[in-house]
């Protein structure tokens, strides 16, 4: 924009005195040329209220390039926005942000991340505009077929070439910290606190039984378990270990109050009260928009999948068993379930939820409008057929069994609903985008899903309350069978821990001004866990609060630098290369989560059994491919404007790297 | 009790105590006799102005989520821009002059110290014979919300602690996380520009320069309170500088506006001072 203002500028001063000293060829062939200036990038964050920890990498980069002579611009914009202008309008330049997997998972996962067929389309899928069709969709391709050793390559080269073209730089994997309190809900994990696992794994503790004053004597002893888990829990990881264990011994203890607290008690008691500062599931219940979801461990709570993983752990779900049929076929057999309205959930519902994922509009459009979140998973899938009431054919796409499961973990949609919903979205009767059905932008309101818990109210940036879903499998199944002794289990595959529950009747998630404030309201005993992300700020408070302890886990969402390799010069590897080596991803864990992340070089660094050797960080100070240009946060500028220059950037005399023509 | 339901009474009870001693130190008991026999006639006087109030006031409550997400879609994006005008003068404000003790004080300040003085001219300046300046503060206070929330709507901006949490510390909110719960209430917590705190603040402070005459008194501790406020807003990390400049010229801009509107009906120019 500033160039073409200044080139008018140029022109309009020199046009009278061209005309008048008559070499007008010359002058044109000058003005004519674009004059280089000052590279301008913006980078896009979230700000600190509602993410603590990406503002400080984008300062940390912002910081970096000014010194390297690029004109760094922070824009702080709230997530929803910045998901949609990063996801769906593909307008950015830099952004930082998470990757949506809450959990470590399989390699598959960047096939939809960076594939190349993608580049056209909406959504979490490969939103760098990256292309690199002999080398990373070679692999992306091979690694979802091969098996074994022959996979295990495949995926080593991929984090290779990923990690050389850097589409994106990761960063850090987080530890997912959360503040929790003990006195009415227990079994916090330290894997998985806040995954749909971990919601459904929690128990009622025991004095949480009685009634809401029972809190007050119990936390006598909270108070001293807390401190010493506090102290453990910020050590490490290891010590963690402990805990879960512990938790499962409570579990083995409740189990015969169960029954008990699980019927009619309502009321104060049996309601899991959750603050968050992310207002974006008090707003939206649409499991497949892109800027709505984080992990989407609420939409999963709403919405079964057909199966779950839980800890590494595939567990049935939905499905309640599935084989291989032939080369490409899985065969599933569903279990007995309801949607929240009533209607049971058929095999057509499945065979439709594959068919509407992969295109909203049901063919009804010129070209298809695939789903902006599952894209990966559900490409897997060539077609889904209803094969008799129970049972559902999927074919796959010559993939191997892993990448198989991964897409058995889609939302299941009901028919009813969703079929009303592949029409073009329109705002008051006119169409805006053909590109765009109302499934893509739907705020799905009631939600109507056949998961473990309802809807029930919401007041969009304050508060939403789902409730228990006593029809659910989970509970019906657990019911039922302790009545009859039917024959076959209905719950076979489904772990202990999940059976008969949620233990909590109602679960409130209400929205807080900050982390500092979310952790305040589990010390103060307003909430019982923390969902967002906690920040240098608020983590320490949380030792100094006496009923309130860390729990963390391992996170799959890691820190990434997104760049838009569609625009110059960011289209060119050298050039990012020179930005990844800009970052500091040590002292960023230092200083950005207060030491709560491992840095790390490959995006599969949460599963350490498929990164090779030399793309593990370990131990190391400095990133294994790219590493920092300088000593622990201080930058040597004149090395890495070195490392530009050779890549062919060129600076004026102030320092200024030069924008190359775009 | 709630964060919110706590901080609102205590606020009531601080604000109200000191009210009643402000009000017989400055105003003094015969004009808040009068005031008192004169009450109804009084209100009724200014109830154009105060309407307009009401009705600025009701619409900031109701419309303000909305034209928060008009600005979130359409707005001018301009977080950078203050940032590159300015660059880190706030968080040398916090590394020099930042203490325990300060903080203390300008958080107060932010919350008590602010309501008080917004609170306190209006019962002045009803307490006094002629309602042409009370008139005039309520309309620089409607001037001041209603060209705010446009500003708002127009120009979308982060305040400093949202944008370099490494720098500027949150300070209000990471010690006294309750107030958020309170400013959340009455203000986008997360949109900047201008300081609508600073505004308010300078506006009681230039009607105290002004009115020196009636209340040599609180001129003084108007001014003091407003440039705390001022300061607080930044000291906090809450505002950039450039927000507060344009609150400063905000606040200029509705007391010379409300001057215009409030004689064009018909008082007399020099009531104000000539009373005594």
């Amino acid at each position: 924009m500033t160039r073409q203002v200044s080139r008018r500028e140029l022109l309009a001063g020199t046009g009278i005195a061209a005309l008048s000293a008559g070499c007008l060829g010359r002058t044109r062939n000058i003005a004519g040329r674009d004059r280089p200036s000052q590279l301008t990038l913006e980078i896009n964050a979230p700000p600190a209220d509602r993410d603590p920890n990406a503002i400080r990498i984008a300062r940390h980069l912002a910081e970096n390039l000014d010194a390297v002579g690029v004109d760094a611009r922070i824009s702080t914009l709230g997530q929803t926005d910045l998901r949609r202008k990063v996801l769906i309008n593909h307008n950015f330049d830099v952004y930082v942000g998470q990757f949506r997997e809450a959990e470590p998972f399989d390699p598959d996962a960047m096939y939809g991340f960076t594939h190349s067929r993608f580049v056209a389309e909406a959504g979490w899928q490969n939103p760098f505009g990256f292309t690199d069709i002999n080398g990373v969709d070679e692999l992306l391709a091979s690694q979802r077929r091969a098996e074994g050793d022959d996979r295990r390559e495949a995926v080593a080269d991929l984090q290779r070439t990923l990690g050389e073209l850097q589409p994106f730089t990761v960063v850090a994997f987080p530890d997912p910290l959360t503040a929790v309190r003990e006195d009415r809900f227990e079994n916090w994990t330290n894997r998985q606190p806040l995954s749909v696992g971990g919601l459904l794994g929690l128990e009622r503790s025991d004095a949480a039984g009685g009634d809401a004053d029972g809190n007050t004597t119990e936390s006598g002893d909270e108070t001293v378990d807390g401190g010493t888990n506090e102290t453990a829990g910020s050590d490490g990881t290891a010590d963690g270990g402990n805990e879960t264990t512990d938790g499962n011994e409570t579990e083995g203890g409740l189990i015969d109050d169960n029954p008990l607290t699980d019927g009619d008690e309502a009321g104060d008691a049996a309601t899991l009260r959750l603050v968050t500062t992310d207002e974006r599931i008090t707003q939206n219940w649409n499991p497949i928009a892109a800027e709505y979801r984080r992990y989407g461990t609420f939409t999963s709570l709403l919405y079964d999948r057909l199966a779950l993983v839980d800890d590494g752990e595939v567990i049935p779900w939905l499905a309640a068993d599935w084989k291989r049929v032939g080369d490409a076929g899985i065969e599933i057999s569903l279990r007995e379930a309801d949607w929240h309205d009533g209607e049971p959930v058929t095999t057509e519902d499945v065979a439709f939820t594959y068919e509407f994922l992969r295109d909203t509009s049901m063919g009804t459009t010129e070209s298809p409008v695939p789903t902006p979140t599952f894209r990966g998973r559900v490409s897997a899938v060539e077609s889904a057929t209803a094969v008799d009431e129970t049972t559902v054919r999927l074919t796959l796409d010559d993939v191997n069994g892993a990448v198989g499961v991964r897409a058995l973990q889609v939302p299941i949609l009901p028919k009813h609903v969703w079929e009303e919903r592949t029409g073009m979205a329109t705002i008051a009767g006119f169409e805006f985008d053909a590109e765009t059905t109302e499934a893509v932008v739907t705020n799905n309101e009631n939600p109507i899903g056949s998961g473990p818990v309802r809807f029930v109210e919401a007041s969009p940036e304050e508060s939403v309350a789902f409730e228990r879903n006593p029809d659910h499998f989970l509970v019906r199944s657990a019911d039922g069978n302790r009545s009859a002794g039917d024959t076959a289990d209905p719950l076979a595959g489904i772990p202990e821990r999940f059976r008969g529950k949620p233990a909590f009747d109602r679960l409130e998630i209400e929205v807080m001004g900050s982390d500092v404030a979310a952790v305040q309201a589990v010390g103060d005993g307003r909430a019982d866990a923390t969902v967002s992300n906690l920040g240098p700020d608020s983590v320490p408070r949380i030792g100094r609060e006496a009923d309130a302890r860390l729990v963390t886990g391992q996170s799959g969402g890691f820190y990434h630098v997104g760049y838009n390799t569609r625009r110059a010069p960011l289209s060119n590897p050298r050039f990012r290369a020179v930005l990844a080596s800009l970052i500091d991803k040590r002292t960023l864990v230092d200083a950005a989560f207060d030491g709560y992340a491992e840095p790390a070089a490959s995006p599969l660094a949460a599963t350490p059994e498929w990164v090779p050797s030399d793309l593990l960080w370990e131990d190391r100070e400095a990133d294994p491919v790219h590493p920092f240009v300088g000593e622990s946060g201080s930058l040597d500028a004149e090395t890495a404007r070195d490392r530009l220059r050779e890549a062919g950037y060129r600076f004026d005399e102030e320092g200024q790297l030069l924008a190359p023509g775009r | 009790m709630s964060p919110l339901l706590s901080v609102v009474s205590s606020l009531a009870l601080w604000v109200g105590s000191a009210l009643l001693v402000a009000s017989v130190a400055i105003i003094g008991p015969r004009r808040l006799y009068a005031l008192w026999d004169d009450l109804r006639d009084r209100l009724w006087e200014i109830r154009k102005p105060l309407a307009a109030l009401v009705v600025v006031l009701i619409a900031s409550a109701i419309g303000r989520g909305s034209l928060q997400t008009v600005s979130e879609l359409f707005g001018l994006q301009l977080t950078w821009a203050i940032y590159a005008l300015e660059g880190n003068f706030v968080a040398w404000v916090q590394a020099t002059f930042g203490s325990p003790r300060l903080t203390m004080y300008f958080s107060s300040v932010y919350v008590y110290g602010y309501v008080f003085l917004l609170a306190f001219p209006f019962l002045a300046y009803l307490a006094l014979p002629r309602t042409t300046t009370v008139k005039r503060l309520v309309v620089a206070y409607a001037l001041n919300y209603a060209i705010g929330l446009v500003l708002y709507t127009v120009v979308f901006a982060y305040g400093p602690r949202n944008v370099m949490p490494d720098m500027v510390t949150s300070l209000l909110f990471t010690h006294n996380p309750e107030f958020m719960a309170l400013t959340g209430e009455v203000n986008e917590p997360t949109n900047v520009f201008p300081s609508l705190h600073t505004s308010l603040s300078v506006t009681v402070g230039t009607f105290a320069v002004l009115t020196r005459r009636e209340y040599p008194l609180w001129t003084p501790i108007a001014a003091w309170l407003a440039t705390s406020v001022v300061i607080a807003t930044m000291y906090l990390g809450i505002h950039w500088l450039t927000d507060v400049i344009a609150g400063t010229a905000l606040a200029l801009g509705a007391v010379s506006l409300s001057y215009r509107l409030v004689d064009g009906e018909g008082e007399v120019e020099n009531d104000v001072g000539s009373e005594e």
